[in-house]
């Protein structure tokens, strides 16, 4: 039977992971690496590049390279104006559509650039399957997470992306919930859960009551455009700053800087002090570096530290407990490593939060909990989370009428009920919208549709019951009826912000298209992996403390100028796009050292025995 | 009771075509899960009595319970019609639980039910209860003197005093109106469980007053509450 998997789609790095013998474990590729960093770049050529290939590309080439995709995820351009300067890629599009955002001459929408993440996540899985001796290593289907905070156009985008990367998205699942899930399975406790989840880009507080296996969520709130990347970006402003550096002329120094940026806010995680450090800026003469104490690092973040404690009091508020209620803290995401993160969630909760499970891998873990629940039905669990955020109609004078409240178990229904307002009307336009605010410019808009179909009679006479349903991926469907005819009337809803069925279609034709391109990338990588492992046996060899003595003794004159060449050789060829050439002076390299090879494991072995009777001599001394 | 569940009404398995009563999840032949029938109610549905004092533990067990019955989780490989048939009951359940677990939820609930249902009366215009008039009247002259105190300039601090004392006899009330409600419920299930239903419509007309004159209470505070809290201060 071909596998089903849990995958956490983040900001900054997305992971696979599946269930063995009721335990559930994350896949690594095939260095053992388990992150995938979220990050995308297609070169000149139209080869796309994923993970830390494209990070790489994020320094040398980052107007064709993308990264934190899932900020722009069911967004409209007016939402993202404000940040998209700070992108070394293009971003673009209509007013009230979807966003596009432009690496080179390729022009792709953060469902397209997620479901390359997908993909690649997808092959890994697979070959791990396939190492594994699985004689049905495909992966057809996985679970996906999303933050609880997420609305339909941001969990339907991420629907898309799964079709796009050939899987069938069994489940969009939250992911603090994810968390709870993986928790729960490791502890088997009951009581009253707070899961804190401060991820790359996104923030979300989940208060779940855990009672007789059932996790059920209380209630939810937090912010999608809160995360990790806001305090990278308060370190880079200070740094752009002393450079004077500008994000939109000086791309490649700006992402230098975030490079190292990122890297002292990890370090003062574990130190009290550190620096900003770039050897040399590209563009610039000479390195930059700049000391950051965390007092100054403490002072510079608290108002992003800050603005995660307002919706944890809106959670518990929603859920009708205090603080002293909650049994259990839960820290997730990658920012709860920051001390101050800790300091202030333990000071609101008035508890140490627990840490035990690796924050970055926990959403990973449960979203594959979650995938075996629904392919074994096995009982023992149940995961019942909540929609994040009203769900309503436009109602005269621009009002918002709520039909599903925030906080509603999911699967949640409602209906309401219209008429016409003139003789014979046949359609009404309905315009659904997702938010607590009372007018309908305030909130979300999801999707308009015409209710179509509607028998000729007179004015007010026609009851249509519209009928609309969230389902447990928290993606909403309308239904409608005229009940006194007892017609069903046709519905197509028009989104928002996100994409037709009709485009997806097209976009998984594209990418069939470019299926020889990602093949292409793919083989490139391997070759490249495989000859940066012959440079390091390599270049280990020749620095060996016996290898003067080794060459001088077993090798012919001349063999190692020849070995030193052809490494140079490759070396010089490493950076290139041209596969052939890589394994061409590769497999010179290997031809050059195979006699090496050989003397240097029986060079070892002689001398692992005569160490062995070494030792017999010493010991019979004795 | 019995003749209550006389009354219950019948519906077709769409896969073996056995009828079940509504009240019934599974269908008794064939054990696929049922079409949500559209006669049904939240308390038939959870199979209680429609009584206003409800155990809450036990609804939450049965919550629990049914949802492992229901949930799509289960149904992942199930035919299109039985994964429809989950959802549906699953969303019911949940709105279900949801109403009933809430005291005033149920009540309105059951009320609506009964046939007393209570006019919506959502406008800030809806007309005083007829119970209410004189303590309207007492709020309304306060909290006139105190939009005359905030013209004359009087301190944010002495306003938030006359307004916490505008608020309390509205909260008194308040309390009273649940009480009084908690006790009528009683009254009602005491009613039912006697099958009295002359005296349980009595007593279902009473609750129907006390309710509304319990929502515009809860109006009140919060009008209270926006002006204690600096909001629309030149509003209503």
């Amino acid at each position: 039977m071909s596998k089903v998997v849990g995958i956490d789609l983040g900001t900054t790095n997305s992971l696979v992971a599946f269930v063995r013998n009721g335990a559930p474990e994350v896949i690594g590729d095939e260095s053992g690496d388990r992150l995938l960093p979220s990050v995308v770049s297609i070169d000149a050529g139209g080869t796309v590049f994923v993970g830390r290939e494209a990070q790489r590309r994020l320094l040398t080439d980052p107007s064709r390279t993308a990264y934190s995709a899932k900020r722009f995820m069911g967004r409209g351009i007016e939402d993202v104006a404000g940040e998209a300067k700070w992108f070394p890629f293009g971003v673009s599009g209509l007013a009230g559509g979807v966003v596009h955002l432009h690496l080179g001459d390729r022009d792709l929408t953060p469902p397209e650039i997620s479901g390359f993440i997908l993909r690649e996540l997808k092959r890994r899985a697979e070959a791990f399957f396939a190492s594994e001796g699985d004689i049905d290593p495909e992966v057809a289907a996985a679970v996906i997470t999303v933050p609880a905070y997420f609305n339909d156009a941001q969990r339907t985008a991420t629907r898309d992306a799964g079709r796009l990367a050939g899987l069938e998205v069994l489940r969009i699942i939250n992911e603090p919930t994810a968390a709870c899930l993986a928790y729960g399975l490791n502890q088997r406790r009951e009581g009253t859960v707070a899961v804190y989840d401060l991820g790359g880009g996104t923030f979300d507080i989940s208060i779940l009551r855990i009672e007789e296996g059932v996790f059920q969520v209380l209630s939810t709130n937090g912010d999608t455009r809160l995360g990790g990347d806001d305090i990278d970006r308060l370190l880079i402003e200070w740094a752009n700053a002393d450079l004077g550096l500008d994000p939109s002329t000086d791309a490649e120094a700006v992402q230098a800087v975030r490079k190292a940026a990122i890297q002292a806010k990890w370090d003062l995680s574990e130190f009290g002090e550190t620096e900003i450090r770039v050897d040399s800026v590209p563009g610039r003469k000479g390195g930059y570096s700049r000391p950051v104490t965390r007092a100054d690092f403490e002072r510079l973040i608290a108002p992003v530290v800050e603005r995660t404690l307002r919706p944890c009091r809106l959670a518990l508020e929603d859920a009708g407990l205090g603080p002293d209620q909650i049994d259990e803290v839960v820290l997730v995401g990658g920012s709860t490593r920051i001390p101050m993160v800790r300091r202030e969630v333990a000071a609101l909760f008035g508890r140490e939060p627990q840490t035990d499970l690796n924050p970055d891998e926990v959403v990973a873990l449960g979203a594959a909990v979650q995938a075996d629940i629904l392919v074994t039905g096995r009982r023992e669990m149940l995961l019942l989370d909540v929609t994040p955020l009203s769900l309503g109609i436009e109602t005269m004078g621009g009002i918002t009428s709520k039909i599903i409240l925030r906080n509603s178990t999911i699967p949640a229904s409602g209906s309401e009920m219209f008429t016409t307002f003139v003789d014979n009307q046949t359609a009404v336009d309905i315009h659904i919208v997702q938010g607590e605010r009372e007018l309908v410019s305030d909130n979300r808009s999801l999707g308009r549709f015409k209710l179509s179909g509607i028998p000729p009679m007179p004015a007010g006479l026609p009851r249509i019951q519209v009928r609309f349903q969230i389902d447990a991926n928290g993606i909403l469907s309308v239904s409608a009826r005229e009940l006194r005819t007892d017609i069903e009337q046709a519905i197509d809803v028009k989104p928002s912000y996100g994409l037709t069925d009709d485009e997806v279609e097209r976009m998984l034709l594209e990418s069939f298209e470019h299926a020889q391109e990602d093949i292409d990338a793919r083989m490139l990588i391997e070759v490249r992996n495989e000859a940066e492992t012959l440079i390091a046996a390599t270049d280990k060899t020749l620095r060996r403390p016996d290898f003067t003595e080794i060459a001088s003794t077993m090798l012919a004159p001349g063999e190692v100028p020849v070995i030193q060449a052809a490494l140079a050789e490759l070396r010089a060829v490493m950076g290139s796009a041209d596969r052939e050439l890589i394994q061409g002076r590769a497999s010179a390299l290997n031809q050059a050292t195979q006699h090496l090879a050989e003397v240097v494991m029986n060079w070892t072995v002689q001398r692992a025995l005569a160490g062995r009777d070494a030792d017999e001599v010493h010991a019979k001394g004795r | 009771m019995t003749s209550e569940t006389s009354a219950v009404p019948v519906q077709p398995c769409r896969h073996c075509g056995t009828h079940a009563p509504v009240s019934v999840h599974f269908c008794p032949r064939c054990e696929k899960i049922l079409t949500l029938g559209r006669h049904g109610d939240y308390f038939r549905f959870f199979g209680l009595p429609r009584r206003l004092d409800l155990d809450q533990r036990d609804l939450e067990q049965r919550f629990r319970a049914l949802s492992r019955q229901f949930h799509p989780d289960y149904y992942h490989n199930a035919s299109p019609a039985e994964r429809l048939a989950s959802l549906e009951r699953s969303s019911y359940l949940n709105d279900a639980f949801r109403t009933l677990r809430d005291p005033i939820g149920r009540l309105e609930y059951l009320l609506r039910l009964e046939g007393f249902a209570p006019k919506q009366s959502r406008d800030a215009t809806a007309q005083v209860p007829a119970g209410l008039l004189e303590e309207v009247f007492e709020l309304n002259e306060e909290l006139e003197a105190i939009q005359d105190m905030r013209l004359e300039g009087a301190g944010a601090g002495l306003i938030a005093v006359r307004l916490e004392q505008a608020r309390q006899p509205v909260e008194a009330k308040l309390d009273e109106h649940n009480r009084r409600l908690a006790d009528l419920g009683r009254t009602h299930d005491a009613q039912l469980d006697a099958g009295d239903d002359e005296a349980r419509t009595t007593t279902l007309a009473t609750l129907r007053t006390l309710l509304l004159e319990r929502t515009y209470l809860t109006n009140l505070l919060s009008t209270i509450r926006r002006e204690m809290s600096g909001e629309d201060p030149a509003g209503a």
